[in-house]
């Protein structure tokens, strides 16, 4: 028995759909059940491209119920929303795999548009909507096929204009139909992202250079200030002896006490983040920044946080301010957290630091300048691949034997010297520098620009930063990690695969910037219309009208964009458009006669009719005649109705148009 | 060869007055190959018409006056006993010439009217089980009264169908009138010039039926032919015998008026005469729901 006509080629593409969807979202599920899904979709394939029998219901059922263990297990309870997708996507699997009526196909195909929504919980990115925008189009045009005899070209046709249609209708409502807050919303799912952690352990950052991941984008309001771009997200200041933590009474202070404006100064520079989406809710700013946006809290020490909704990509304003001095009084209780150390640890570099100090006469700044000088002058180098250092002193090991490191290396040494003296600091992590676009004039961070540097409290003139980098690679300083050049190979036989590896080659990396720009587009007006971006957009098209009162017109166009279609539909058909061209020419002759009164009943030939209008319109006679020999030549004589004879037509019936006109 | 035709006409009109359109409506039967019937009341012009048609065209023409006594073999011939060669020898009758004018046929009885139509249909005669072929080209035009005079018999549907058209001639304008009570118009058709020969009659027929039919034309017979079909108040709706008759008419009026291909507006004009007699409409108002029809379809652009 066949249940459609089309069974291989839903089949087919059901399994691709679902290949696609879980190539989209693999990094999310653990391995195995990966492994499990992949193999059910590819168990799907043979089954359709061998012609084999589909599992029975008891195989079938019995495998079900085992791989639905293998979730539990392997997914796990503690993220319900990725344990949902899971479900979703496993039973949907079998579903297909047990499919033998036109129901079944049916359910699937439903199931399959919700499987598809889920990606989108995962990734945002302009690539990603393109696959899934096709893939719904395919899935429409499934949908046709099971009940059609219709080829899946036609069906797909069908299905995007389907979608066409339906794409004016939707932008309408992305754009005008006000977003009202949610009831209720869905968890977001925790994101297996790479990105800055909490404990700063030398080694790292270094992992992160490994991954072109995009971490956000920053647009300055005016003229961009010059580099280095010091992104501030984290600041670590426990120090445990290996790594550098955040430490509990930091944890506790996040929320910002409110710090006058007159405190802070005039802002230095004000700019728009578009930050992708992140595991953990550190955001990113220059200096002490500060950010009105609703989803964004401000802590004390001039770090921004996200509340909430990890798992979308957010836009936010932010101002700069420079570190104050303000700060200084106000955590004065808190410094001596800030001169911890691990006391029984690296004393070789502890004794350096304090002779170093007493050398300078126990001048706080002379002290940092002499660090500086410190790293210049003995042979340090900069590097993306450090020498693993094991041990309990591994930072004297560093500063003394090895001696090749990067930038979390330097900045746990350095602060640990600062502190040894009895200098606040603290080690701060993010991201320096960033790709400049020109032609947008935005910069663009990726996680391999991650980097860590310290921050001291120099007496008398607040927090400064001191980055060793900045001596031992100056280079570093000024772009990005891409753009130096002294690490370039070094950086590139890192890099996992993709467009930048290969961004010695001009076409190459041409390409990738253009990409890179399209994604900043993208980014910014799609995903970064969100409901502050509506309303302000809504106040400039209504003024300041309710809320609800923009929805109710905003849902009264639609409605009456909707009874136009259907009134439209059961118009009255008027006759077919003749298949002829001339035909429609005549026509355009006939109903500009019309307008100037001529008008013929419908039995009239096509030649009485010109005739007559050549007779009633002395000024157009010539025209119209010779329009009526041409007419009967091609109609009805035969002629070919050739380029030069089309040109003659069209030409005959602008001069019938406009004669008269001219003539007035 | 179509000046051929317009000095025909011009002939024509010389005895025929005021009647220019019936003349090349009778000129296209002819040139199509097709019966004519003209139908009118007495003393109209319709002999005066059809003999001078015949005189015209140069061809061998014989004139039967139909009446209610007329019988088969005064129009086919008849077998007559040859004394000194000891056998029947057949003698011809009239209607072993190229044109046949049967005057009042509708006079006749059925037998022998029935006798016409077989020959006109088959193009022979079967006399006594031996076959005699008509001459070719051969034309019957015949005339008839209109149908509710006295002493008549109307010609059933079938054979009506045999007549390619039918036209009627209609009352003269006034000063076409004027001239013909003044005696100013000469009448004799024995005195007009011959202009064609046989050869070149068939040759034009030739002509004529390699005129262009384009398909919006054949767009438009058929739209016309199926509106027919498609309306009660059509009697008999029109045979594929008549759409056919219609295309080849369109063609001789087409050609007749100088043109190598067909134009609706042909259609239109010879429409009425090719159809009206085959669609068994009541005889007043026919060439009003003609003219409704032709109304009513649209033309085909």
């Amino acid at each position: 028995m066949k249940v459609t006509d089309n069974l291989t080629a839903i089949n087919l593409s059901l399994s691709i759909v679902y290949i696609l969807v879980l190539s989209f979202i693999f990094t999310e599920l653990p391995p195995l059940f990966n492994t499990l899904l992949a193999s059910l979709c590819i168990w799907n394939l043979a089954v359709t491209l061998l012609k084999r029998n589909k599992p029975n219901a008891i195989l079938a059922n019995t495998l079900a119920a085992l791989s639905l263990l293998i979730l539990f297990y392997d997914v796990g309870f503690s993220d319900t929303v990725t344990l949902f997708v899971a479900m979703l996507i496993l039973s949907s699997l079998f579903k297909l795999l047990q499919a033998n009526t036109k129901k079944h196909y049916q359910t699937i195909i439903l199931l399959s548009f919700f499987s598809l929504s889920t990606v989108y919980l995962f990734s945002q990115s302009l690539f990603a909507t393109l696959v899934i925008s096709m893939l719904y189009i395919l899935n429409f045009a499934l949908l046709a096929l099971i009940e059609s005899k219709h080829s899946l070209k036609i069906a797909a046709k069908d299905s995007c204009k389907l979608l066409l249609l339906a794409l004016p209708l939707a932008i309408f409502l992305l754009l005008l139909l006000p977003k009202l807050p949610a009831f209720w919303q869905l968890p977001g799912p925790k994101l297996a992202k790479t990105g800055l952690s909490e404990s700063v352990d030398p080694f790292d950052i270094a992992k992160l250079s490994n991954s072109d991941e995009l971490v956000f984008r920053a647009k300055f309001d005016q003229q961009k200030p010059s580099a280095p771009y010091y992104w501030r997200a984290i600041i670590h200041d426990e120090f445990d002896g290996k790594r550098w933590l955040i430490s509990d009474i930091l944890k506790s202070q996040q929320v910002i006490d409110q710090i006058t404006s007159a405190e802070r100064g005039e802002p230095l520079y004000s700019y728009q983040i578009f930050a992708e989406p992140g595991a953990k809710p550190w955001l990113y700013g220059l200096q002490f920044a500060d950010s009105a946006h609703q989803d964004v809290k401000t802590t004390s020490n001039g770090l921004l946080l996200r509340k909430r909704f990890l798992a979308n990509s957010i836009s936010y304003t932010a101002q700069s301010y420079a570190f104050s001095l303000a700060e200084l009084s106000r955590s004065a209780h808190y410094q001596n957290v800030q001169l911890n150390l691990a006391k029984e640890t690296n004393l070789q570099s502890q004794s350096l630091a304090k002779r170093l100090y007493e050398q300078h006469n126990n001048d706080d700044q002379a002290f940092y300048l002499a660090l500086y000088d410190y790293f210049a002058n003995n042979n340090f180098s900069y590097t993306l691949t450090p020498d693993p250092i094991t041990g309990n002193n591994t930072l004297d090991q560093f500063l003394f034997a090895n001696k090749r490191g990067f930038c979390g290396h330097y900045a746990s040494t350095a602060a640990f010297m600062f502190r040894s003296v009895g200098i606040p600091a603290r080690v701060v992590s993010g991201y320096l520098g960033g790709e400049y676009n020109q032609q947008n004039s935005y910069m663009s961070i990726y996680q391999y620009d991650a980097h860590a540097w310290v921050e001291v409290l120099i007496k008398n003139k607040g927090w400064q930063i001191f980055d060793a980098t900045a001596v031992v690679s100056p280079e570093r300083l000024n772009g990005s990690l891409s753009q130096h050049l002294q690490l370039n190979s070094e950086f590139t036989s890192n890099l996992s695969f993709g467009l930048l590896r290969l961004s010695n080659i001009a076409g190459i990396n041409w390409l990738r910037l253009k990409l890179e720009n399209l994604d900043y587009q993208w980014t910014n007006w799609v995903l970064g219309f969100d409901q502050q971006k509506q309303s302000s957009l809504l106040k400039e098209l209504f003024g300041n009208k309710q809320l609800w009162q923009i929805s109710l017109i905003v849902i009264a166009t639609v409605c009456l964009a909707f009874i136009c279609y259907f009134v439209y539909l059961s118009w009255p058909k008027k006759p077919e458009s003749p298949a002829h061209s001339l035909a429609k020419d005549y026509l355009t002759v006939v109903r500009w006669c019309n307008k100037q009164g001529i008008s013929a009943p419908s039995n009239q030939t096509p030649l009485q009719f010109l005739a007559y209008a050549a007779q009633q319109l002395p000024n157009e006679r010539t025209y119209i005649m010779q329009f009526a020999q041409l007419y009967s030549d091609v109609r009805y004589r035969q002629l070919i109705f050739s380029a030069y004879r089309k040109k003659h037509s069209k030409n005959l019936v602008k001069l019938i148009k406009t004669t008269t006109k001219r003539t007035l | 060869m179509q000046q051929t035709v317009q000095a025909i006409i011009d002939d024509l009109s010389q005895v025929i007055f005021g009647k220019q359109q019936q003349i090349k409506l009778a000129l296209t039967c002819l040139l199509s190959q097709g019966h004519l019937l003209i139908e009118d009341l007495p003393g109209m012009g319709k002999t005066t018409l059809s003999h001078a048609l015949a005189a015209v065209l140069g061809l061998s023409y014989q004139r039967v006056q139909f009446t209610s006594d007329l019988l088969p073999s005064d129009i086919l011939g008849s077998s007559i006993f040859n004394a000194n060669e000891h056998k029947f020898t057949f003698h011809k009758g009239p209607i072993f010439s190229q044109v046949v004018l049967a005057d009042e046929i509708n006079r006749a009885g059925p037998k022998t009217q029935s006798a016409l139509l077989e020959a006109m249909e088959e193009n022979q005669v079967t006399m006594d089980g031996d076959k005699h072929a008509l001459p070719t080209p051969f034309f019957v035009i015949a005339t008839q009264n209109p149908l509710y005079q006295s002493g008549t018999y109307p010609l059933p549907e079938s054979q009506l169908d045999r007549f390619f058209m039918r036209i009627s001639l209609g009352f003269p304008p006034k000063e076409a009138e004027r001239k013909l009570i003044l005696g100013q118009h000469n009448r004799d058709y024995a005195h007009l010039p011959v202009r064609i020969d046989t050869q070149q009659l068939i040759e034009i027929q030739n002509k004529v039926s390699a005129v262009m039919l384009s398909e919006p034309v054949v767009d438009y017979i058929l739209a016309l032919v199926s509106a027919t079909r498609n309306n009660s108040q059509f009697a008999n709706a029109l045979s594929p015998r008549a759409s056919i008759a219609v295309g080849k008419a369109a063609k001789a009026w087409a050609f007749i008026d100088g043109r190598d291909f067909v134009t609706p507006d042909d259609v239109q004009t010879i429409f009425a005469s090719v159809t009206e007699h085959r669609l068994g409409l009541q005889h007043d108002v026919s060439s009003q729901q003609i003219k409704q029809l032709i109304n009513t379809v649209d033309v085909p652009l």
